[in-house]
This record gives structure tokens, sequence and C-alpha cells, in this order.
């Protein structure tokens, strides 16, 4: 395939995009007083809340909402479901972009960061650790999507080698790239099942990382839809509302197998009680499961809500803060109890945060005004199936 | 290597110059230097305790003691004394004294109940060697109450405080100071300067009065032989282990206390202060005085204003004593106000309740008590002064941890007494009474060894505390006594005066109200245990000497 | 395997093992209490005697808990530590190296107890808790708090040996005991056995607990990692062959 790319790199400069790298250098000044005095200094983090704002944003969210990129993955290099592929690299632009923001995160929370590399080496016995595949997981699909996208910046770049080579590791990536989400994913539910016994219940299960898994799964869709709607109005393009429809009917159908599990690990665990005992932590998980899940589940089960542009993404949302809810409530409101005492991150904590999303966002607009990100338009009418090739474009 | 060869080249030249010794100096500094870098970085390179994974930091800390034998518990709201854990040692001193000389560590069965059982006596704060133990500091409430213009703030100063608080200062001990101590107290800016001894012959005139009846038969429930109650901390240490003995205390309070309801009563009519103006502070030698200060009867003043000029007059009446200080404390305080203590003059108590006897002064030390009770016992039996043997009762004086005498006064017989110092040497005292065996009118306890002379709030002169320094301050005790006009507490011009113009007669209706208490049993606090008969630990500290008679 | 028996019933308060902690292991000072009722593991603080008001019968009484580290048998923050920055000693103690810490603080999540404190002030924290005096314990002889216990409260020796003790106590001093051992089954079992007289929740214990060890746990589900990854790579692998070539299975639609 040969793709006309414009002279030279291209940065429109608008008004928003410098509030975004004023935001992206206010928190590189507070990452770097984070990184020289501490986390006591730079966060509300106590001994009562070890983990705070940026495990629960930064990483458990970063991550699950990063789930659109295998998700897409799966559906369009797995199972070679062509239809999917219009949403393909943008899907899997945002995921990459999202595990950089996470490891950034990560680093921001880990206190010895000079000892990032540590867990790297395998020791005796750290093996066992949950946080250990995590970790691993997590570094390497990121090295693998950086990979994946190799294949797309050796377009632009014009290295015909390269290319070719990039091009010929993406099976064996592609697989890696399923099988290493689907690993860690879940390994992120299972960081919190050795809070037995402090964890509520309606939270905690053995099961954990299958629910954490199948949220990310069906978040997946819903993310594709939200960025793909928000890149539309940011480029004065049509949504691919038919592609986004037919993804979210999958996730739905995901949902609906995460729901029912849900259903039978609260019975199993004789959980139905304390559902309904009017306690902040049963409305907060009523709030997940009926507003984040059941709701979205159907909305996007009904064909004119899905095919309609507002249907797809206030269902969307709805998904997208179910399983934002359910992994604060995860970290925070399923502990409060039995960790007791008091944290509210402080203003630094949420700086760190809106200064990695400025960043993502910088680097969305670079990419997809540099590189062939966005389908095509013109090959894809609104309305109609898309071809079997997908071709991409530039925007700008 | 290099400090060697500097060495080598300095010893090389006959002469050391001044050029080569900076030399020298110079290069030791660096080879010093050179030493501290290298044995720092040395100490990361090799893990303590070997190779591989261990940590270093599971070397054994520098700071860790050679002895370690751990400590007794306070309770953190012990109104008495306080621990500093940051200077702790855990040399075992505290638990030694606790156990050993005043047997109440150790003496009562665990689990607890409600209560951390001290007699707080503050042996202690005298027995801790890095002055972690102290007694609570009060001296801010006192700076608080002069810089009050509306408040009239008196102070007693009790009679073994004049002995020992010149150690402060640097002066031996024993040193004789009550001028000087007077006159610190007048630049502190205390309104008036009064003296505990003044109570303590008060007391005495109570207490015989109270054993001659007993010895009558005239107070039913109040058997023989009569117990001394001068002592807050044998006080509590009865009503924890020896509840069953409670009768036998005398019900007279101690001279503190006598003061307190007097100062704010008599006093404040004689001299027209409201008394709801009085802050009254004593000056003590003990930490258990800030005990009994806070007993919750301690309030006889207020109660006879109650009934003079109704409750809401008698409720800003506040405790007849409210500042308890130890010498300690005062000290302190002198050295604060910059005070050059040794080049004061020499001041006199004011009038009221300023004058003492000879006999009020030894209560200073262990037999005091005894001996001036015996003194006007005698005269109060016979109408006449008692002979001079009277007035240097030898058996019951100095440092053994029993004494005990039996003396003769015509119309009453031989009076038994025995004399007891520091809590597990009056054990078997009290066994013997509890038994019923006692033969006995009289006994006298004082919690500390050596009296007050050498209790809990006095100067650390030496840590522990030498028998020594008990014995001079002991002795200036008895020269001052040997030396005073009045030897008797019935002689005490002042005394006669209050009886005169307030009290009336010793345990009149008003004395009883003012300067007799009641106490309460603390059984519930703790399950005793007995002590095996062949366990005498305190005898290594004290022997006893138990004479048969006079 | 060594271990301590703390016999609550004996523990008069007076806190000379805090201060041994702090003087054998040349801990700081600091604000956080480290007697009382409002005693705090801290970074500083390895142990505290904490105390509770608590009512016995019609009695109220005042018990101490000594807390620390309870060195479990299976403990979960080293299970949990992906540098390994934990073990689990043959001799007992759970200890801690610092130089390959990486400070993510997953062990102070893991921990039942919540035992792990964290250096928050440092600008490489560390984390701090009871070592139970590894090298003393290496050496044959008794952690420092034990070694200064006035009361006989602390009891060190073969944790076995102290599990048949304290069940001796227990069957030879009736009603003097509540009758449970604290630590022989908590979590899979810990070093540190504590016996009392009122029961364990009024002292601030977490009762009715697993008495799975957290790594058990944990393994329950991570003893999948290997199978599901090699499965599921199998499994996908077959689907991309198999769906290869109907590539177009929506263009022939």
């Amino acid at each position: 395939m040969a793709y006309e790319f414009p002279e030279g790199w291209r940065f429109r400069m608008t008004g928003w995009r410098k509030f975004f790298i004023l935001v992206f250098l206010v928190a590189v000044g507070v990452m770097i007083y984070r990184l020289v005095y501490g986390l006591g200094a730079a966060t509300h983090l106590n001994d009562q809340w070890p983990w705070g704002w940026w495990i629960a944003v930064d990483v458990l969210i970063g991550v699950a909402l990063a789930g659109g990129g295998y998700s897409t993955a799966f559906l369009v290099h797995i199972l070679h479901r062509k239809q999917f592929a219009p949403v393909a690299r943008a899907a899997l632009l945002t995921s990459m972009l999202g595990y950089i923001l996470v490891l950034i995160g990560l680093f921001m929370d880990i206190g010895r960061w000079y000892n990032f590399w540590r867990p790297f080496l395998v020791y005796p016995g750290s093996w066992h650790s949950v946080l250990f595949e995590v970790f691993w997981c997590i570094s390497l699909y990121t090295m693998v999507q950086v990979l994946e996208f190799g294949s797309i910046v050796f377009e632009r770049v014009k290295s015909d080698w390269l290319k070719r080579v990039f091009d010929a590791m993406l099976p064996p990536l592609f697989i890696l790239g399923v099988v290493l989400p689907t690993l860690h994913q879940s390994s992120l539910g299972s960081l919190y099942v050795v809070t037995v016994d402090r964890l509520d219940p309606l939270w905690w299960s053995i099961a954990l990382p299958i629910f954490f898994l199948l949220s990310s799964f069906f978040v997946g869709p819903a993310m594709v839809t939200l960025e793909g709607s928000l890149a539309a109005k940011a480029y004065g393009r049509q949504m691919e509302i038919p592609v986004l429809s037919r993804l979210v009917k999958v996730g739905a159908w995901v949902m609906f197998i995460y729901l029912v599990l849900k259903l039978i690990d609260l019975g199993y665990r004789n959980q139905f009680g304390h559902l309904f005992d009017g306690s902040l932590e049963s409305n907060l998980f009523l709030l997940e499961i009926v507003g984040g899940v059941i709701v979205p589940m159907i909305m996007f089960a009904i064909p004119s809500v899905r095919n309609s542009a507002g249907g797809l993404i206030t269902a969307s949302v709805l998904t997208v803060g179910g399983v934002i809810l359910n992994r604060m409530n995860v970290v925070f409101t399923g502990m409060a109890a039995a960790m007791g005492g008091h944290y509210f991150p402080k203003w630094t904590e949420f700086m760190v945060t809106a200064g990695l999303i400025a960043l993502a966002v910088l680097a969305y607009c670079f990419l997809v005004e540099n590189f062939a990100i966005l389908p095509a338009e013109e090959h894809v009418p609104a309305g109609k199936p898309s071809e079997a090739h997908t071709s991409y474009t530039v925007v700008g | 290597m290099e400090v060697e060869k500097l060495l080598e080249e300095a010893l090389k030249q006959k002469e050391v110059t001044r050029r080569t010794f900076l030399k020298m100096m110079a290069g030791l500094g660096l080879a010093g230097l050179a030493g501290s870098v290298g044995g720092c970085l040395r100490q990361h390179e090799v893990a303590a305790g070997g190779e591989g994974w261990l940590p270093y930091q599971y070397d054994v800390a520098g700071t860790w003691p050679a002895h370690v034998r751990g400590r007794v518990p306070i309770d953190p709201s012990n109104p008495s004394i306080m621990r500093d854990d940051r200077k702790c040692i855990l040399c075992g001193q505290c638990l030694e004294i606790c156990h050993r000389v005043q047997s109440v560590y150790g003496y009562y069965e665990l689990p607890i109940r409600d209560d951390i059982v001290c007699i707080n006596c503050g042996q202690c704060s005298l027995a801790c060697p890095t002055g972690a133990i102290q007694e609570r500091d009060d001296t801010e409430k006192v700076l608080k109450a002069l810089k009050d213009p509306n408040k009239f703030v008196v102070v007693q100063t009790a009679p073994s405080i004049r002995v020992a608080l010149g150690e402060e200062f640097g002066m031996p001990p024993g040193t004789w100071v009550t001028g000087k101590m007077v006159a610190a107290l007048r630049r502190l800016g205390f309104h008036a300067v009064l003296d505990t001894n003044f109570a303590a012959d008060l007391t005495i005139m109570e207490e015989a009065t109270e054993l001659i009846k007993r010895i009558k038969g005239e107070l039913p429930g109040r058997p023989l032989p009569q117990f001394t109650s001068c002592s807050p901390g044998w006080v509590k240490f009865c009503e924890y282990f020896y509840p069953d003995l409670l009768p036998h205390v005398s019900s007279c309070k101690s001279p503190q206390q006598m003061f307190g309801a007097t100062v704010k009563t008599y006093y404040a009519e004689k001299r027209g202060i409201d008394p709801r103006k009085i802050v009254s502070v004593s000056i003590m030698p003990c930490t258990a005085k800030k005990f009994e200060a806070q007993r919750p009867e301690m309030i006889s003043a207020r109660k006879y204003w109650e009934k003079k000029k109704g409750p809401d007059f008698a409720k800003d009446v506040t405790r007849d004593v409210d500042i308890v200080l130890t010498t300690r404390e005062l000290a302190k305080l002198i050295k604060q106000a910059k005070i050059d203590f040794p080049r004061l003059p020499d001041e006199d108590f004011d009038p009221l309740m300023g004058k003492c006897t000879g006999g009020a002064i030894i209560f200073g030390a262990s037999g005091g008590v005894m001996e001036a009770a015996i003194r006007t016992a005698y005269f109060f039996i016979t109408g006449k002064e008692p002979p001079p043997q009277l007035l240097d009762l030898k058996p019951i004086r100095g440092l053994a941890s029993v004494k005990e005498a039996a003396v003769d006064i015509p119309g009453a017989g031989t009076i038994r007494v025995a004399v007891c110092q520091g809590m597990a040497a009056s054990r078997q005292v009290l066994d013997i009474v509890r038994a019923g065996k006692a033969p006995w009118h009289f006994v006298e306890f004082m919690a500390c060894p050596g009296g007050c002379e050498s209790g809990g709030g006095q100067p650390r002169s030496s840590v522990p505390q030498a028998n020594e320094v008990r014995a001079k301050r002991t002795a200036s005790l008895y020269a001052a006594d040997a030396r005073w006009v009045w030897r008797e507490s019935h002689e005490n011009p002042d005394i006669l005066k209050v009886y005169q113009d307030f009290y009336g007669h010793p345990m009149s209706e008003l004395a009883e109200e003012l300067l007799h208490t009641h106490y309460t049993s603390r059984a519930d606090k703790l399950k005793a245990i007995q002590p095996s008969e062949k366990e005498k630990p305190w005898e290594q500290y004290y022997p006893a000497r138990l004479t048969p008679e006079i | 395997m060594k271990g301590v028996l703390v016999d609550i019933t004996r523990c008069v308060g007076c806190g000379s093992c805090v201060v041994a902690c702090k003087l054998y292991n040349n801990l700081p000072w600091s604000n956080a209490p480290h007697l009382g009722k409002d005693a705090v593991l801290t970074a500083d603080n390895w142990t505290v005697v904490k105390e509770f008001d608590v009512s016995k019968g019609k009695e109220s009484v005042w018990r101490f808990v000594k807390e620390q580290c309870f060195h479990c048998l299976e403990p979960a923050c080293a299970s949990a530590c992906f540098a390994a920055a934990f073990r689990k000693t043959p001799e007992g103690p759970v200890i801690y190296n610092e130089r390959v810490c990486v400070g993510c603080r997953y062990c102070m999540i893991a921990c039942p107890f919540s035992i792990p404190k964290y250096e928050w002030q440092a600008r490489f924290p560390r984390v701090q808790k009871c070592q139970m005096c590894f090298y003393r314990v290496k050496d044959g002889e008794m952690p420092a708090c034990v070694s200064v216990c006035p009361a006989g409260a602390l009891k060190f020796g073969d944790r076995d040996a102290l599990l048949k003790e304290a069940k001796e106590r227990i069957a030879q001093n009736p009603g003097r005991y509540v009758n449970h051992v604290y630590g022989e089954k908590e979590y899979g079992g810990t070093c540190w056995l504590y016996l009392s007289d009122v029961p364990f929740e009024q002292l601030g214990f977490r009762t009715h607990v697993s008495t799975e060890s957290i790594p058990h746990v944990s393994e329950r589900v991570t003893k999948w990692t290997l199978p599901v990854a090699g499965g599921w790579a199998a499994v996908l692998t077959a689907l991309y062959l198999a769906t290869k070539g109907s590539g177009g299975a929506e263009k022939s639609h």
C-alpha cells in the first residue's frame, strides 16, 4: 500500500494545545519535586493508605481503559474480523499511549525509583508475586505495542526494509499482544486477592482476576467509541458508527457474561443480603453494577440505540464510568473499613494525572496528524460495511 | 600505615618543631578522614553476619547496653512521677527499688486490674541513673499563679527541704539553709512564706491526743497500735496491701494537708484574705504529696466555707493544697529566676504559721514523728516536761529499717513503739500486727528509707541515694532540734494561738473537720501476694534493728 | 522455627520491650506514641504497647498488647514482593532487605495484619517493621524485647514448644485464659503467639480470619498463570491460523 504523506512533521498549535502543554509542564515540575523530595512531601499517602490516587487512576484505571487495544486487536488480528479494522490502529495507539502513561505513573509511585529495574531480575521467590507478573506483563506488552506501532512508523519514515522486518514480526506480536494483556488485566485483580478479610466481600472474590479481565475487555469497545467520537469531533470527521456499533455489541455480550458471573459469585458467597443493606459499600456497588453494566448493556443491545451516535456515546460513557467506579471501589471504598485512617489526594497527585493525560492528548494529536492512524474517510462511506482492506490516512 | 609513618618521622626528629607538629597533626587528620571514609564504604560493602543477600542493617546497634533488665510500669496519668522514655536505658534500678525496698512491684498478682499499682513514693526517680524518671513538673502552674494579680499565693516548706535544698547549689549535704530558702521564696514572688513545721507541731498535738485516747479506750473501733499517717506513700501502701489494718492508721491528716486546711480558713480569716484568692503551694521532699493533695477528700476548707458562706462562695475555694512542688522543682524555679542562692541573706518566715519547734524539725527524719509525739504525749499525760533522755531518743534514730523502743511514762506505764522505714521492711511489723501479736502502742511508718529527708523529691546528690547523704541530712535535723528554743510541739506559740483563737483544743469538732481524714481500701485494685517468710530482700539494704527495750 | 509467646495476662504495660527495640535497632524516637491507647506502629516504632480498657465479666480492666510483626509462617509480604526484599528465614524471623526494595508498598497492602510501615518523609523510603532481632535469633539469643521483659509476659523458644506450653497454660489454669492461642492458625500460623484472658477482638486483634495463609490464597490464582499463558497462546495461534484465510469473511458477505 502506498500512502501520501505531507512533507515534514506537522503539529498545529491551538489554544487548547497550549493549555495542555502548560498542564504538562506544571506536572513535570511536580514530578521532579516528587522524585527529589519523596512521596511524603508530594502526596497525602500514609501508613493506612499506602496506595492512593496514582495506583487507582494512573495504573488500575489506566490499564483497564487501555483495554480497547487488546480487545480490538483480538477481533481484528486474531479472529481476522476485518470489519473492525478501521478502528484498530486508533485503538492500538490509544492503548499504547495509555500503557506508557501507566509506566510513568508507576514510576512516580515507587519510593525507591532508582531500583525500578530490580523486578526485571528474577530473585528466588520473586516470581510468586502477583506484582511480578503484572510488572513483567505490562512492561512487555508496552514493548509489544511499540513494536506493533513500529510497522506504522516505518510507513512514514520510509524505510522499506525496516517496515518489512516489523511486518514480519507482527503475527507473533499479535498473539503476544493478546496473551500479555489477558494475563495482566486479570492479575491486576489478583493483586487484591491478598486482601481477603479486608476488602469488602462485595468486591473481594477469588474470581477477582476474571472480573478484572472481563471488565477490561468490555470497556474496550466503549473506550474506542469515546476516543473515536472525540477524534471525529476534533478533526471534523464522521464517527465509524457501523464499526463501533458492531464492536459494542460484542462488548454487550461480554458484559452479560460478566454480570451473570458476578451474580453467581455473590450468591456463592452469600452476599445478597449485604448487597441491599444500604451501606455506603452496597450503594456504590449497586451504582457500579446498575449504572455501569446493566444500563449500558441494555442500551448496547438495542439496535436503534447503538446505531445512533448519541446512544452509543451515552452508553459508552456509562460503561467507562462503571469500570472507573469499580476500580475506585476496590482501591478505596472496599478497603476503607479495614484500613481506617484518612486519605484524600494532594493537589500534586491530581496534577501528575492531569499532566499525563495532557501528554497523551498531545501525543495522540501529533501521531494522528503525522502517521496513518485514522481510516481514510473516502473509502468508508458512512453507513456501509467497511472494505476488506482498510486504508488509513493522516488527519489535520 | 600513613599514621605510623608520620609518627616515625616525627620521632626521628629529636626536636619537634612547631612546623613538624602542625604537619603531623594535619597528616593525622587526613589519615583519620580517609579512615572514616574508608570505614563507611567498607561498612556498606560487607554485610554484617556475612555475605550474600543478608542486609547490613542487622548490625548490632552501638547503643545496646551491656546489661538490661527492664523497668517498672508507670501510668502516664500518674500525678507524681513521669518518665522520659528517650532517656531510659532499661538498667532496672527502678525495679530494684520498687520490688526490694518498697515491695510494690512483684507483690501483686497478674493480670493487673484497672490500676498500675504505685504508691507514688518516687524512690525510683532517686534510683534512676539517667534521670528518665522525674517528678511530674508543676512549676509552670506555680509561675502562672504568681503572675495572676488576683491570686494570693502562699507557700509552705516541709521540714526536710532546709537540709537538702543547698545541695542543688553546690553546698554539702545537710547544710542548713532555712533563711536562704525563705529569702529565695520571697524573691520568687510568693505572697506569704510559711512553714509546714508549724503544721507538724499541729499534727503532733492531734496525733498525741489521739494516741492517748486510743490507749484509754476512748475511741471505739480504733485499735492499738496506732499507725502514723504523715507519709502519703505509706498510707497508699496500707490501702493497697493492708486494708484490714486501716483502722490502726491515725485519722490525722499529714502536716501538708493540715496546713492547707488551716491556711484557707484560720489564716485567711486572721489576715482578712478572700479564701477564694488563695493559691496554696507546698514545697515537699516527696512525690507522693502530689498525689495526696489530689485525693478527693482533701477539700476541707471548701466544706468549711460552704457551711459558713454557702455553696456559691465555696465553689471557688480550690483544694486545700493546690500545687505541690518537690525540692528539685523549687531548685529549678530558683535557678530559672537566676537567684544566687548561696549569697542570699537569711530571712524569717511570715507570722501566724511560721514558727516551729524541734519536734517539728525532726519530722524530716525517720523516727522523728515518733520522738516528737512521745515528748508531747509525756507532757499531756504527766503535765511535766519530759526527761532529757526522751529529748534524745537514740534507739529510734538512724537508718536501721525497723527500730523499737519502750518508754516509761508515769501514769501510763510502758509505752512500746516501733519505727519503720521502707515498705518492704515495714511488712514484718505489719504482719505481726495483722496476726494480732503486736506489743506496740504506736508505730511510725515512712515510705522512704531515711524518712522525708531522702524522699522521692529530694536532690539527687548521689544516685542511688547513699546512706552517707541520708546520715548527713538527718544529723543536721537533729542538730537543729538540739539547739532550738522550743523542743516540744506544745511549746510553739503559734500553735497555742491557733488553738486559742480557732480550733479550741485538739480533736475538737472543728479540728476533726479540718485536720482529720479517713482512708479508702484499695484492695479491689490488686490481689496481693504475700512474700515468703524466708525472703527478706530489704535486709541487704537496711538491716532491721529490733531492740527489746530501753 | 523460633517464636515468642506473649501472655497478655502477665503484661504490666511498662514498655521495656519498646525501649529495648529502640535501643537495639537504633531507631529514632518520633512523635508517634509508642505506649498507651494511641500507640501506633510506624517506620520508627517497630513495636508498641497498646492499652485497652475493657470489661472482663463485671470488672473493668486494663490490658496491654504488645504489637509488632507476627512473623507469619508463610508471610504475605514476602510472597507479595516482586523484588524479594522480604524473606522468611528458617529461624523464623521475616526480614527485609532495603537494597533491593523498589518501594511499591504492595507488602503493606498484602499484610493481613497491616504491619509494614513506610518512611514517608524520606527521599528513598524504606519499608520498616520488626525484624525479630534476626542476628540475635540466629545466634540462639532471644530478641531484644523478650530479653528485657520484667514481668515474664514474653517467652522465646521453639514455636512448637511454645504452642504446646500455651495450650498447657490454658489447660492448667481453668478460667484464666480464653481458649484460644492467637497465631496458632491465623493466616496459616505465626511465629508470635498470644494468650489472653479477654476475648481477642476486644484487644484490637483481627479475629474470625482465614486460616489459610495469604500466599496460599494468592497461589490459588497465580498457579494458573503459566497454564493460561501457554494455553491461551496456543488457542490464539490456532484461531489466528484458522481465520487467516477467511480474512474476507465479511467480504464474501
